[in-house]
């Protein structure tokens, strides 16, 4: 064998394995960060009980319905099939964590963890997810969480104020999983 | 005592076919021209490769019509996928082993 054959065998199956990766899991990181952002939306502005609660109700379930519309027919078309199985299932699971955060806070009798709680364990499920994609965008979106969360105790920030900073980190974070999937699609395409 | 090279699988110790293996260990399947255009192959020579994986039992190949236009998808079998974590480890294995026997 080889030797400099053998570790560019190697190197080129790892970046095969690598580009496979990122053309198939753009959309389906887009549909994790959309959908629990919106969430956790509703406990970081008590927005449930007010009628902007309707758009973060709506605004998660219709972008995750569209991500994955189109997440199917780009696979579709691209050429390479995933599985969102996976990344539904951590959905599920950090929309599990949240709420059972925000339940032990109030079991507990501690109103700063249901209502910050939430926030703050979809922030590190971000953090672990960007760990495990390898994605500085992920982590970006994790600590612009952590920053909005810790914004809105620290300076005891009106619901105003806190709606304001939430609607911006969702638009910044639509733009940079927009951006993301359209680089992806420039790559494959 | 086996020479460590002994482990390799003749069939997957291959620049493409290794790269086929490990494209669709990632993901439910693949299609022709995907894997054309990531791996940079002729149409002819994945052809002969893919023949060659299908024949050893590693991947299994769909063809249908999607759209008006013929579409061949690839997806990989249980044994592909168990022989491309071996094939990866033993590789890894051997250069270490390399790479430890030149610096002592």
């Amino acid at each position: 064998m080889n030797l400099d054959e053998a570790r560019e065998t190697l190197a080129f199956s790892e970046y095969a394995r690598k580009r496979a990766r990122d053309d198939m899991r753009r959309p389906w990181l887009a549909l994790v960060l959309l959908a629990s952002l919106s969430v956790v939306s509703l406990s970081l502005t008590d927005a449930a009980t007010s009628p902007l609660g309707l758009f973060w109700a709506f605004a998660g379930p219709l972008g995750a319905g569209a991500i994955a519309l189109y997440a199917y027919r780009r696979n579709r078309s691209s050429g390479i099939d995933s599985s969102p199985l996976a990344y539904v299932a951590i959905t599920v699971g950090l929309l599990i964590l949240a709420y059972t955060a925000g339940k032990i806070g109030f079991a507990f009798g501690v109103p700063v963890i249901a209502r910050f709680g939430p926030a703050f364990v979809v922030a590190a499920g971000y953090l672990a997810l960007a760990w495990i994609e390898r994605s500085w965008m992920v982590a970006a979106i994790s600590f612009a969480l952590l920053a909005v969360t810790a914004a809105v105790i620290g300076f005891d920030l009106s619901s105003q104020q806190s709606k304001a900073l939430l609607f911006a980190l969702y638009g910044i974070t639509l733009l940079a999983v927009g951006f993301s999937m359209r680089v992806g699609r420039k790559q494959v395409l | 005592m086996t020479h460590p090279t002994s482990a390799l699988d003749d069939i997957i110790h291959q620049r493409v076919r290794l790269g086929i293996l490990a494209v669709l260990s990632e993901s439910r399947r693949a299609d022709f021209g995907y894997l054309k255009e990531v791996l940079e192959v002729t149409a002819g020579n994945l052809s002969q490769h893919l023949a060659i994986l299908e024949d050893a039992g590693h991947i299994q190949i769909t063809k249908g019509i999607e759209d008006k236009r013929s579409r061949t998808w690839i997806t990989v079998t249980r044994k592909g996928r168990a022989a491309l974590a071996s094939e990866v480890s033993t590789m890894r294995a051997l250069l270490e082993g390399i790479a430890t026997a030149q610096r002592a």
